[in-house]
């Protein structure tokens, strides 16, 4: 298991790059945004590219693609700490794990929120 | 050719080693075509080994399937010998997922069939998705059990991987051990070297 610490000094920050032969698995989300100068809005999203491939129904081809899945999202308040683990059970990222803040629905950067990612490979 | 090795339902002590080792015979049969005659109904000792571990991966839409060849050919993903006394001897397991694993050689016939007339595989069936194909748990990552065997210019392997529905994207993850044997050719077996071969048949024997 690994784990890392990231502060949101940039509106969207990558949390795990994608491992080719993995997926990831978060063991536990921790949010501190108990100094952060407002509630903030935090998006995880998976982040990855498809593999060319055939819709089985059609024969249709399909060609690969840049994808971005979002895969959590929560709302914590200002002065709260949050921390998310049975909750995370059934979560995996198949590329790319990133978290993007916003503050009443834009892209806002607070270094004073800080997410705490830990995570095994799968 | 193709093997699935089930689970075993007895151990042996001392254990019996999974994949095949230095000395020991494979023998292939006589219904390997004669453009494969470098080893067509010929018997061989295995001098040396090498194993490789390798992984492919393909993230797929739901519902989607994609072909991985697994010999050199262009676009294949260049799992087959170049050298006429090479063998290789290739475990296939997968990673966990909602995916199915139908297989195919050369591209279009099927590995795995009944014999009524229209039971085949078919990704594009609700019910017959299911006919031949392997599941992840078939054959784990971490201990495969689908064994294929391929020397220098066999037609190719083909996967079949379809993402079955209920889900947005699958990453299929396909681990690889390519056990390298080099063999040395014994002209004239005895019959006892005959009898330890492992017989390894060409595909068209595992189709009737």
């Amino acid at each position: 298991m690994a784990s890392i610490v990231v502060d949101m000094d940039a509106a969207t920050k990558t949390l795990v790059a994608e491992k080719r032969n993995a997926k990831i698995k978060p063991s536990l989300i921790m949010i501190d945004n108990v100094l952060a100068a407002a509630d903030s809005e935090l998006t995880f999203n998976d982040v990855f590219t498809t593999s060319d491939s055939i819709v089985a129904a059609t024969g249709a081809a399909v060609a690969g693609a840049a994808q971005t899945e979002r895969r959590l999202r929560i709302n914590v308040s200002t002065l709260a700490c949050v921390s998310l683990r049975d909750e995370l059970k059934d979560l995996i990222f198949l590329g790319l794990a990133q978290v993007v803040r916003t503050v009443a629905g834009v892209a806002t950067l607070d270094a004073n929120c800080h997410i705490t990612f830990c995570y095994d490979f799968e | 050719m193709l093997e699935l090795r089930p689970a075993p339902l007895a151990t042996v002590s001392p254990g019996v080693p999974k994949i095949l080792q230095e000395g020991y015979f494979v023998r292939f049969t006589d219904a390997w075509p004669d453009t494969l005659s470098d080893v067509k109904g010929r018997l061989f000792q295995i001098e040396k080994t090498n194993q490789v571990p390798y992984a492919i991966t393909r993230i797929i839409p739901s519902g989607n399937y994609t072909d991985i060849d697994m010999s050199n050919a262009t676009g294949g993903e260049n799992i087959y010998p170049e050298n006429t006394k090479t063998l290789y001897e290739t475990l296939i397991g997968f990673k966990p997922g909602n995916y199915l694993i139908h297989f195919y050689i050369p591209a279009g016939e099927y590995m795995h069939r009944l014999e009524q007339t229209g039971m085949v595989p078919n990704v594009a069936s609700a019910t017959l998705r299911y006919l031949g194909a392997r599941k992840p748990s078939d054959s784990p990552y971490d201990d495969k059990r689908i064994f294929s065997y391929s020397v220098k210019d066999l037609e190719p392997l083909i996967l079949r991987v379809l993402v079955n529905s209920g889900i947005d994207y699958e990453k299929c993850v396909l681990g690889l051990l390519v056990n390298k044997c080099y063999l040395k050719h014994i002209a004239t077996p005895t019959a006892e070297q005959s009898r330890l071969a492992k017989v390894i048949r060409y595909y068209s024997e595992l189709r009737w």
